[in-house]
């Protein structure tokens, strides 16, 4: 004891301040990690089937009062784009009880501001609020959700405002590439595809009675979860929750989304935007959903941080650190309900479109054919496992991931077991998963630019199919 | 204006990051040498429940760096973050964006650690790192687990200490940058719309009035010597502030800072230029066209009043008054009753920050897209009715009250945001500015002490024609 006490000692006085030619000359060696278990709070669920959530978290006197509906442009049938995002404009024009100023002027008074907007398979009402008023939030969320008045003023603003957003979304060549993607991948007909580039006509043509058949088909107790994170009052917030949701008619609807039919195989597609100063590249496969079997879902995540997802990460470095040939590229697992894909996405300059993709290629067939080593997985590992903590420490973050399990129908100790199935994953796994998951043969190419630069460039990868997008 | 995308979040959902907006800050005569006092409980681990207020242990080292802790205990994660007091206002003349490309090079290699190690450091340690110019500094920052901190600190001190960049790693970072400012700007309807333009319309004073993105020819101009006379000019520790956030030990903390950072020397850092600018005595007003939009658009500023000033406060009430929320004003007339735009988007120092972090002259603007059938005029005489009745009749007292609640509701937003990194963003700024990060906490009384009088007055003396920019954007990107 005494022995270890005078090292420590020494230890301490050999670091101690230093002047500036002592500065180490590598960085030291990090402490103990600190447990974080991911809250998980406490659950329940209503008469009507309506599952409730509540976390108390953090140090702020504030609360994410958040209403989860299984409704999403997913439920959208031919001629009936945008209808999901329609419908949570219209929530917020007004209730039988209360107009949209009021509506407006009630959640500001609660110190935030409520929200209703449709995802592709799930649409969210709720907001952010201070402490003291969550239960008033909830009671304000519920009329919200279950009493709409839609009335038809609010439906003439609604779709002339989609309808600009359809234009604008026309101008992003971002959006476009998009798109473009979702097209070749999914087909022009499923509302994973169409949802990027919003339907004028199907917009204009939207009636009051189809919004109000459409709520009626699709939002319900049985398709609702309610989650709260944050600091509140847990008796008088699960009161009101009780109170509010509990008499809520509970109708029988089909909860599951349709999944599109997704090809695989490699696809050259260009869509001209003459003049163009950069190409809007993706380059992408589909892939197995999160609700895959949780190793192979978590080990496609740590190839994904290698190969493009992380700053740090290998197509990253090249094509950006040593190329300079872009400022913004990433890669990630975008996924849906049963439905993902892996894409590379990134704007690059024009001129050096085709040397991009061969060396994004490159770097895949590479991570394909040779595992990485201990050192640069267990880097990604820590980044991955560090992340994880980073996401979960907010509660909108931590109301974000619930619902985002729950949608999937994963179970929640994938929160527990999570980390130590990132440390599980081997350098093998990671090569084998690049072979396997994302085989650059297979993978779909897609090019926002000046086809008179950029066409030639894209031979080398198969038969450039040049598209206009309406 | 960063040294990269966010790549945040790669686990499952991309949870929405709050977006940050806010107001605050009360005028501290400025202390002079920061006392070092022991912690109490209370600024170690802050009280949960209602008068929510941030611990703020405030020092400084011999060699003049600026330090600022603040414990949180909700996750075991910390934020260091090294703000420098050099924005993009005072780059060099001939050299515009530099200060901003000057950012990307401190991720380009230090003595210790060379081209992308700094970042490989980092993310191997579990953390996120960013860096961003704005206005009045440039700020690095990584959030990370809290076991990481002294090698966090390591590494900031490391590139404080000198840069070691090479012709290479320049020649890379100005493709880099270019490719920021096409995808940002060029190739982007909307493009710089109108954050970069609306300063160069209504300053006179170049410091405000350039563009901060930087002329291409500019960033291919810049040298290794730009570089090298930038850093010596600029990056030392008499002329930055660290703040570190999180669930930390902060004697061990102070350690390791007086450690790492008290040997690097100061530095004759040259006073900031006059910033000031003319008061401006008549409306301007300008449009630019976009080949890319297919829908026009319409943006305008007006001067704010003098920072921490007591007519500042009433402005930032005002903001959410005319445009804070759903329920604000230009809200209410524009998107509920006219229907001419989807949203209206604005506010102090918008988007590039919030009413806190900065220092000089600064506008309070905001913008709209509308239909091409909607007459820009008609939008702004729809605006001008809405801010003369506040200008002729004043706030109601229960919408003051409701603007109160939003802002300090907003404030916790802010201070919690992006994992502490708002909290740190705003300590450092108090510190780098007012040499009081202390101010943290009297922001909410500062507004609270707003009268419906002192908002009138206020309307009438800063929402004038003569005091306002116009830009009318014409969109020319074709389509419906």
């Amino acid at each position: 004891m005494i022995r270890l006490a005078s090292l420590f000692a020494l230890a301490l006085l050999l670091a101690g301040p230093a002047v500036a030619q002592d500065f180490p000359s590598t960085p030291p060696e990090p402490g103990e990690p600190q447990p974080f278990e991911i809250p998980e709070g406490e659950t329940f669920t209503l008469d009507n089937g309506i599952d409730v959530t509540l976390v108390p978290y953090g140090a702020l006197p504030k609360a994410n009062v958040l209403a989860v509906v299984r409704v999403g442009n997913v439920d959208e049938t031919a001629g009936e784009n945008s209808l999901a995002d329609l419908l949570m404009d219209l929530l917020q024009e007004g209730t039988t009880s209360m107009s949209a100023e009021e509506i407006a002027e009630a959640a500001a008074s609660m110190g935030g501001s409520i929200s209703s907007s449709a995802g592709l398979d799930q649409a969210s009402v709720g907001g952010r609020v201070l402490a003291e008023f969550v239960p008033d939030f909830v009671r304000l969320t519920a009329d919200v959700l279950q009493n709409p008045a839609f009335p038809a003023d609010g439906l003439e603003r609604a779709r002339r405002n989609r309808l600009r957003g359809a234009a604008i979304a026309r101008s992003q060549p971002g959006t476009l590439a998009l798109a473009a993607f979702r097209r070749a991948v999914y087909g022009p007909d499923h509302p994973y595809t169409s949802v990027i580039l919003p339907v004028a006509a199907d917009i204009e043509a939207a009636t009051v009675e189809d919004v109000q058949d459409f709520y009626r088909a699709n939002v319900g107790p049985a398709r609702t979860r309610i989650y709260v994170v944050g600091q509140f009052d847990e008796a008088a917030t699960e009161a009101a929750i009780r109170d509010a949701f509990g008499s809520w008619d509970a109708p029988a609807m089909a909860a599951d989304p349709t999944p599109p039919t997704a090809s695989v195989g490699r696809q050259v597609v260009l869509v001209d935007q003459p003049g163009a100063a950069q190409s809007n590249v993706i380059v992408g496969i589909p892939t197995i959903d999160p609700a895959a079997e949780a190793q192979e879902v978590v080990e496609l995540q740590v190839t994904n941080a290698l190969l493009g997802g992380s700053f740090g990460s290998r197509i990253t470095r090249n094509i950006r650190e040593d190329k300079g040939y872009t400022y913004s590229p990433g890669s990630s697992v975008s996924s849906r309900f049963r439905d993902a894909y892996w894409a590379e996405t990134a704007a690059i300059v024009t001129e050096s479109t085709g040397p991009a993709i061969t060396e994004i290629f490159n770097e895949i067939d590479r991570l394909a054919t040779e595992a990485p080593t201990e050192e640069e997985l267990e880097g990604i590992q820590n980044y991955l496992a560090g992340n994880f903590v980073l996401q979960n420490s907010s509660a909108g973050g931590i109301a974000g991931f619930l619902a985002f399990l729950d949608l999937h129908g994963i179970d929640r100790d994938y929160l527990e077991n999570y980390v130590e199935r990132v440390y599980d994953v081997t350098p093998e796994d990671v090569r084998e998963t690049t072979a396997e998951r994302l085989s650059a043969g297979d993978m779909t190419i897609v090019v926002v630019g000046d086809r008179g630069v950029v066409e030639g460039q894209l031979g080398e990868f198969g038969e450039v199919d040049v598209q206009t997008l309406d | 204006m960063r040294l990269f995308v966010t790549f945040l979040l790669l686990v499952g959902l991309g949870a929405c990051a709050p977006s940050v907006q806010v107001l605050e800050a009360p005028d501290a005569p400025p202390s002079t040498e920061p006392d070092f006092e022991p912690l109490t409980e209370a600024e170690i681990d802050p009280p949960a429940e209602a008068d929510f207020e941030v611990p703020v242990l405030y020092d400084s080292l011999d060699n003049g760096l600026k330090v600022v802790l603040s414990v949180d205990r909700s996750a075991p994660t910390a934020v260091v973050a090294t703000y420098y007091n050099i924005g993009f206002r005072i780059e060099p003349r001939d050299r515009t964006g530099f200060a901003h490309l000057f950012e990307h090079m401190m991720f380009q290699g230090s003595e210790n650690l060379g081209k992308n190690e700094f970042i490989g450091l980092v993310q191997s340690n579990g953390g996120v790192l960013n860096g961003s110019t704005r206005f009045d500094f440039t700020n690095y920052f990584e959030i990370v687990p809290a076991h990481t901190l002294e090698t966090m600190l390591w590494a900031e001190a490391d590139r404080m200490r000198g840069l070691d960049v090479t012709q290479e790693n320049l020649t890379n970072q100005q493709g880099v940058v270019s490719n920021e400012v096409r995808v940002n700007v060029i190739n982007q309807p909307y493009g710089g719309f109108p954050w970069l333009d609306l300063p160069q319309l209504a300053n006179e004073n170049w410091y405000n009035a350039h563009n901060f993105y930087g002329e291409l020819s500019d960033l291919e101009a810049a040298t290794l010597e730009d570089v090298q006379a930038f850093f010596d000019t600029y990056y030392a520790p008499n002329n930055a502030a660290l703040v570190v956030v999180g669930d930390i030990d902060v004697e061990q903390t102070m350690d390791w800072i007086e450690e790492y950072f008290g040997g690097i020397a100061r530095a004759d850092v040259p006073a900031i230029p006059d910033l000031t600018e003319p008061v401006q005595t008549a409306e301007k007003r300008s449009s630019k066209v976009d080949s890319l939009a297919q829908r026009p658009a319409l943006a305008w500023a007006y001067h704010m009043p003098e920072r921490n000033s007591d007519a500042y406060f009433a402005m930032g009430l005002l903001s959410e008054i005319l445009l804070g929320g759903d329920d604000s004003r230009l809200h209410q007339a524009l998107v509920n009753e006219a229907g001419v735009t989807s949203n209206v988007s604005g506010g102090i120092n918008w988007p590039l920050g919030n009413m806190f972090n900065y220092n000089g002259p600064m506008l309070w603007s905001a913008w709209l897209i509308h239909d091409a059938e909607t007459a820009p005029d008609s939008i702004l005489a729809m605006i001008d009715a809405e801010l003369a009745r506040v200008a002729s009749e004043g706030v109601g007292r229960e919408e003051l009250e409701r603007a109160k609640v939003a802002v300090r509701s907003g404030l916790y937003d802010t201070i919690g945001g992006t994992f502490g990194f708002g909290r740190a963003d705003l300590l450092a700024a108090f510190a780098l500015f007012d040499d009081d990060p202390a101010r943290i906490n009297t922001l909410v009384d500062r507004f609270g002490a707003v009268t419906p009088g002192l908002i009138q007055r206020t309307a009438r003396e800063v929402l004038r024609d003569e005091n306002r920019s116009v830009i009318t954007l014409e969109a020319a990107g074709g389509g419906s």
